[in-house]
C-alpha cells in the first residue's frame, strides 16, 4: 500500500500541469485580453450605435433590443459589401469593424459599453444604390469611386450581393465576395497606364518615337494583334488607340521585364493593402524570366497579369492627385491629410494629359460625357474563354468633383461600351442629382 | 436602476459564495493529517505492529507496509489481506523462504488467519492478533470524524444561496416564457441536494464535501443549460436526478469489495460490447460517430465505458503481486483505445490513454512500461493523423487560430475572445454572446462560464476538480484496499486530463479535441459518467463516518461474530497469560 500511495503522487504531476497551464493562460489574458476581447466586441450585446452614410442615411443600427439594417431592400443590397453583417459572413464588412469600437475593455470587467454613438461613413448610399442598379444590368463586377483629394470612398459596390436582413434567401455564387477589394482580374489595356509610366521615365526619346502598326506584330513566332491596323502613331496616339503592337514592342524592346516588375511593385499592384483595417488582395505580374513574347503580352495587361480593382483605384487616384495618394478611407472627412507619394509628379502630370487625350480624341466620339472632364483608360481583358472583362478607370479633372474611379464588368465585352457607359451614367447621376 | 443594482449584487454574491464554498471544502478535505485505521496487529518480537490497511505488503523492502528483517525474508514476501467481512488471509507472493501458518505451508490460494495464529515468514515467526469489534470501535473513536472541522450544513446552505442568486441572474436575462422551467430546475436541484444530505445523515455519514463540489459544478452546468437551451431544461434536470441516483447506486455497489472484484470481467466485456455496438450502429456526427440514439436521447457509450474502464483497471494488492504482469490489462486498454479511434473520438481516446498510463503506473510502478506505452501512442497518433485528415487539421491550426478566424480557428478564437470579454467578474447569466455559437455549452463550456460568470468562477471550476484530485491522493495514503486507491487516483487523473483538454483546447493551449468539462458541460452521458466516477472517490474516503460507499467500523459484522466464535482479544489474552510471551 505504501507503494500505491507513493505512485498516487503521479496524479499531482497532472494537477501541477493543469495549474501551470491555467496560470500561463491568465498571464496571456492579462497581456492580450484587450486584443482578444475587442476582436469580437461587435458581438457585445450591450453595444449601441449606428452606421450612417455621408448624408445621414442609416445603414445599420445595433442596440440591446435589436440589430437592424437599412429599411429598404436596394440600400441594404447595394451597400452590403460596405456594411457587411452582424454575423461576419463577409470578411470585409465595416459593421463588424466599427461596431466593436462602441465597446471598451479592461482586465477586471472585460468588455464594457463605453462609447455608444453613431459613425458617419464617406460612402454615398444613394450613389451606391444607383451604381448597383446599373451594374446588376450587366452582370457581375464592381464599381469604386474615391475622392482623390481627401481619400474618402464615395462608392463601393460589388455585384451580385446579399440582403443581410434575409441572408437565408437563395444567393448567387460568390455573392459574399467583395469583388472591389478581394478579387483580382486580368487588367487588359488598363495596365498600359503602368507600362506608360515605366516608358515615360525610362525611354529617353519616347515622345519623338513613332510606332507603325500593321494590325499584327510577330515576336519570335508569336503574333500580337490589334483590332485594326493603326498605321504610324506617336506614343500619345498609341495609348489613345490602345495599340497592342506598339505597347508590346515598347515593353520587350525598351522597358524590359526588370523595370516592369519594379514599376508594378512600386505602384502597389503586387501586394495587398488595408483600408480601415480591411484587407485587400494582392495582384500578380510575371516575375520569373518568361521570354519576349510572354513579356510583350504582360506589358499590355494579358499573360498572367492580375490586378485587384482597389489597387487600380489607388494608382489612378495618385495620378489624378499629381502623384500623391491620399490614404483611402471609409470615414467621412477623409484620412486627415495622410498622403503618400506613389509616382513622380511629372510622370503623373504627363499621364493626366495622356488620359485626357484618350477621352477627347477617342472616347468622346462614341460616348456623350456631357462636358464632364473625364480622364480615363479603357480595358478589354481577354479571359481566355472567348470573353472579355470590361474595364474603365480614370478620374474627373474637376476641382469640385475630384473623383477617381474603377469599374469592372465580368465578361462585359468592350471596355468603353460596358464599364465606360456605366461610369458615365453614374457620374452624370451623382453630379446632376447633387448628392455629392 | 434598482434592477441594475440587484443584477450586480447577484453577480458578486455568486462570485463570493463560490470562493467561500471552495475554501471551506478545501479546509475540510485537506487540512489535518490523514489518520490511519488499525485493523489488527502483528506481534513481532516484543512489539505490536499495527496493520493499517486491508491489504498490506510484508517484506524487507522499504516500501513494504509491514517491514520484517528476519534472515529468510525476501524484499517482497507476502500479502496480508482482509475481506470486507473481516476475514484475514495471507498470501505467499513468490517469496524465496516461503510462508507457513501454524506449521502448514501457505498455498497459492492463500490461508485463512485466525487470532493468535503463528505465521512463519521464511524462518521468522510472528503472531497474528486480531482486534475485536469493540476494540476497533474504540480506536475508531480516536480518529477525527468527517465534517467536524467544517460544518457541511453551512456549506450546503451557502451552495443553496449561490443557486438562488444564479436564479436571480437568470430572471433578468431569460425570456418570460422560460422563467418557470428555469426556476423549477433550480428548485429541483436544491431539493435534490438537501435530500441526499439528509439521507446521508440518517446513515450517520457526515462527509459531504465531494458531493458539494459535484453539486457546485452541476449547478454551473445547469446555469449554462438554462441560458443556452431553456426549452430543453426539463431533460437536463431529469438527467441530474438520474445521475445522482446512479452515483448512490455505484457507491453502494463499491462498498462491497468482493462483489466489485468478482464483477470485473463481466463489466469489462460489457464495456467492449458497448463500444462494438457504437462502431457498428451509429452515424457520423461532426467527424466522429460517437453517439447512439434512442428514444429522443442521444447517448455516448464512450462516457459510460470510462467508468467501466477504471472498474476493470483497478486491482487489489494480492492480485498485483500474484500476477505481476500487465499484459492482459494493456491488451484490454489497446482494444478500448483503438475502438475509440475507430469511432473517431480522438479526445476521449486521449483521456483513456492518460487514464491507462496512471493505472498501469500505479499497478506496476514501471516507468519503462509507461514510456513504452507513450512511444507506442505517439506513433499511433501520427498514424491516426494521416488516416483521419480532420485530426491533422486540428493539429495544423493549433497555436495559429487567429490566422483562420472564420475557418479552422472558428470555435477557439470565439472562445478566447468570450473568455476575455467576461473579465474577472463576468457579464451575468444569459448575458453573453458565446451562447449563439454551436457547441458552446459543451466543448467550449469553460469560455461560456468565463464570459457569463467571470474568470474567477472559471478558476473555481478548475480548482474544484483539482481539489477532488488532491483528496484522492491524500486518501491513497491510508487506503483500505489498493483497488479503491487505484480507482480514485485513476478517476482524479481522468477528470484532470479531461478538464485540461476541454479548457486548454478552447483556449488554444492544446489542440481542440471536443471533450467535455466534468459535471459542467451540457450533455447527458457525460454528466452520468462523472457522477458515477465520483463514487470511486467516495469509496476511497475512509475518514470516520465519511462515506456511504465505505462500511463504517461499527457496522461491520466480523467473521468471528458471524460464526459465533468467541474472540479473546489481544489485551485480555495477555492479561490471562500473566506475562508477555515472546516469539
Amino acid at each position: 500500500m505504501k507503494k500505491i500511495s507513493r505512485r498516487s503522487l503521479s496524479v499531482l504531476l497532472i494537477a501541477a500541469l493543469v495549474l501551470t497551464g491555467m496560470f500561463w493562460f491568465i498571464r496571456e489574458e492579462y497581456r492580450h485580453g484587450r486584443k482578444w476581447a475587442m476582436y469580437f466586441s461587435m458581438f457585445n450585446p450591450e453595444a449601441e450605435g449606428e452606421l450612417l452614410d455621408r448624408n445621414g442615411v442609416m445603414l445599420a443600427a445595433f442596440g440591446k433590443e435589436a440589430h437592424v439594417y437599412a429599411k429598404d431592400w436596394p440600400t441594404r443590397v447595394a451597400n452590403y459589401h460596405v456594411t457587411g453583417d452582424y454575423v461576419g459572413m463577409t470578411g470585409t464588412g465595416l459593421l463588424t469593424h466599427f461596431w466593436g469600437s462602441a465597446s471598451d475593455y479592461d482586465f477586471l470587467y472585460g468588455i464594457k459599453n463605453e462609447k455608444s454613438g453613431s459613425l458617419s461613413l464617406s460612402i454615398d448610399a444613394e450613389a451606391n444604390t444607383y451604381a448597383y442598379r446599373l451594374l446588376s444590368q450587366y452582370g457581375k463586377g464592381c464599381v469604386l469611386v474615391m475622392d482623390y483629394k481627401t481619400g474618402e470612398m464615395i462608392c463601393l459596390v460589388s455585384c451580385p450581393s446579399v440582403d443581410p436582413a434575409y441572408p437565408e434567401e437563395e444567393l448567387e455564387d460568390g455573392a459574399y465576395v467583395n469583388r472591389a477589394l478581394t478579387a483580382t482580374y486580368t487588367p487588359g489595356s488598363t495596365f498600359k497606364l503602368v507600362t506608360s509610366a515605366a516608358a515615360i521615365e525610362n525611354v529617353p526619346d519616347l515622345e519623338s518615337m513613332t510606332f507603325r502598326c500593321s494590325g499584327e506584330l510577330d515576336i519570335a513566332g508569336v503574333k500580337i494583334t490589334c483590332m485594326e491596323a493603326h498605321g504610324t502613331q506617336t506614343f500619345e496616339q498609341a495609348l489613345a488607340n490602345s495599340c497592342n503592337c506598339a505597347f508590346a514592342y515598347l515593353t520587350y524592346m525598351h522597358v524590359g521585364q526588370r523595370l516592369m516588375v519594379q514599376y508594378a511593385t512600386d505602384y502597389g499592384f503586387l501586394t495587398g493593402h488595408t483600408i480601415d483595417g480591411l484587407y485587400t488582395s494582392a495582384g500578380n505580374y510575371p516575375t520569373e524570366f518568361v521570354g519576349d513574347p510572354e513579356l510583350a503580352w504582360s506589358g499590355i495587361g494579358q499573360s498572367t497579369d492580375q490586378v485587384c480593382p482597389f489597387s487600380m483605384l489607388r494608382y489612378v487616384a495618385a495620378i489624378a492627385n499629381d502623384g500623391l495618394l491620399a490614404e483611402p478611407t471609409f470615414l467621412k472627412g477623409g484620412s486627415a491629410g495622410k498622403t503618400a507619394s506613389l509616382l513622380n509628379a511629372s510622370t503623373a502630370k504627363r499621364l493626366q494629359e495622356l488620359m485626357r487625350n484618350n477621352v477627347t480624341s477617342h472616347y468622346e466620339e462614341e460616348v456623350d460625357f456631357a462636358a464632364l472632364p473625364f480622364c480615363a483608360k479603357t480595358g478589354t481583358a481577354e479571359t481566355g474563354l472567348g470573353t472579355s472583362h470590361s474595364w474603365f478607370t480614370g478620374f474627373l479633372q474637376d476641382e469640385e468633383h475630384p473623383y477617381a474611379f474603377v469599374a469592372v464588368i465580368e465578361e462585359g465585352g468592350f471596355g468603353l461600351w460596358a464599364a465606360g457607359l456605366l461610369i458615365n451614367k453614374l457620374f452624370q447621376h451623382m453630379i446632376h442629382s447633387g448628392t455629392v | 436602476m434598482f434592477t441594475d443594482y440587484l443584477f450586480s449584487i447577484s453577480r458578486y454574491a455568486v462570485l463570493f459564495l463560490s470562493v467561500v464554498l471552495l475554501i471551506r471544502n478545501l479546509r475540510s478535505l485537506l487540512s489535518g493529517k490523514a489518520e490511519p485505521e488499525t485493523w489488527a496487529y502483528l506481534r513481532v518480537g516484543e512489539e505490536n505492529v499495527p496493520i493499517q490497511h486491508w491489504e498490506s505488503l510484508i517484506g524487507r523492502t522499504r516500501s513494504a507496509d509491514l517491514r520484517l528483517f528476519g534472515e529468510g525474508i525476501s524484499p517482497i514476501h507476502a500479502v496480508l489481506k482482509r475481506t470486507d467481512k473481516g476475514r484475514w488471509f495471507v498470501y505467499d507472493v513468490f517469496s524465496k523462504g516461503g510462508v507457513w501458518v501454524n506449521g502448514k505451508a501457505v498455498p497459492v490460494s492463500g490461508t485463512n488467519l485466525q487470532h493468535g495464529d503463528t505465521v512463519n515468514f521464511g524462518g521468522s515467526c510472528v503472531r497474528f492478533l486480531n482486534l475485536s469489534t469493540e476494540q476497533r470501535q474504540r480506536n475508531e473513536q480516536k480518529r477525527t470524524g468527517a465534517g467536524v472541522r467544517v460544518n457541511p450544513v453551512v456549506s450546503l446552505a451557502e451552495l443553496t444561496m449561490l443557486q438562488l442568486f444564479l436564479l436571480l441572474q437568470h430572471s433578468f436575462s431569460a425570456r418570460q416564457a422560460d422563467m418557470t422551467s428555469i426556476a423549477l430546475a433550480f428548485a429541483t436541484l436544491v431539493v435534490l441536494e438537501w435530500c441526499v444530505y439528509e439521507a446521508m445523515r440518517l446513515l450517520d455519514r457526515t462527509g459531504f464535501e465531494l458531493e458539494l463540489l459535484a453539486f457546485y459544478l452541476t449547478t454551473l452546468g445547469l446555469s449554462v443549460a438554462a441560458s443556452a437551451v431553456p426549452e430543453d431544461l426539463y431533460k437536463q434536470i431529469l438527467l441530474i436526478v438520474a445521475s445522482v441516483f446512479l452515483f448512490l447506486f455505484s457507491g453502494w455497489w463499491m462498498s462491497n469489495l468482493k462483489r466489485t472484484n468478482a464483477m470485473r470481467i463481466p463489466v469489462g466485456i460489457l464495456a467492449l460490447a458497448l463500444l462494438a455496438l457504437n462502431i457498428l450502429t451509429s452515424d457520423k456526427i461532426n467527424g466522429a460517430k460517437s453517439w447512439l440514439e434512442f428514444g429522443g436521447y442521444s447517448f455516448q457509450p464512450s462516457e459510460l465505458v470510462k467508468v467501466f474502464y477504471i472498474y476493470v483497471g483497478a486491482a487489489t494488492l494480492d492480485a498485483l503481486y500474484m500476477k505481476r504482469n500487465l499484459y492482459s490489462f494493456i491488451l484490454y486498454s489497446a482494444a478500448c483505445v483503438s475502438a475509440l479511434a475507430l469511432i473517431g473520438d480522438f479526445g476521449t481516446a486521449l483521456v483513456f490513454f492518460t487514464t491507462f498510463l496512471v493505472i498501469s503506473f500505479m499497478r506496476s510502478g514501471s516507468l519503462a512500461t509507461v514510456l513504452l506505452a507513450v512511444t507506442g501512442a505517439v506513433l499511433a497518433g501520427l498514424l491516426a493523423m494521416t488516416v483521419r485528415p480532420y485530426i491533422a487539421r486540428r493539429f495544423a491550426v493549433w497555436g495559429h487560430v487567429w490566422d483562420d478566424v472564420y475557418g479552422a480557428g472558428y470555435q477557439q478564437t470565439r472562445s478566447i475572445s468570450a473568455t476575455a470579454s467576461g473579465g474577472l467578474i463576468g457579464k451575468g447569466a444569459g448575458a453573453g454572446w458565446l451562447r449563439g455559437i454551436a457547441a458552446s455549452d459543451t466543448d467550449m463550456v469553460f469560455a461560456y462560464i468565463c464570459e457569463e460568470q467571470g474568470l474567477i468562477i472559471g478558476l473555481c471550476m478548475i480548482f474544484s476538480v483539482i481539489l477532488m484530485a488532491l483528496f484522492a491522493v491524500k486518501c491513497a495514503k491510508n487506503g483500505r484496499s489498493a483497488y479503491f486507491s487505484i480507482a480514485a487516483c485513476a478517476t482524479a487523473a481522468l477528470m484532470l486530463v479531461q478538464l485540461a483538454l476541454n479548457v486548454f483546447g478552447t483556449l488554444d493551449l492544446l489542440p481542440f479535441t471536443g471533450v467535455t468539462f466534468p459535471f459542467v458541460s451540457r450533455g447527458g452521458s457525460s454528466l452520468l459518467s462523472c457522477w458515477m466516477l465520483l463514487a470511486y472517490l467516495k469509496a476511497a474516503d475512509n475518514r470516520r463516518g465519511a462515506s456511504f460507499a465505505v462500511d463504517p467500523v461499527n457496522r461491520i459484522m466480523t467473521w468471528e461474530e458471524e460464526h459465533g466464535v468467541e474472540v479473546v482479544s489481544w489485551g485480555e489474552e495477555q492479561a490471562a497469560a500473566g506475562k508477555k510471551k515472546s516469539l
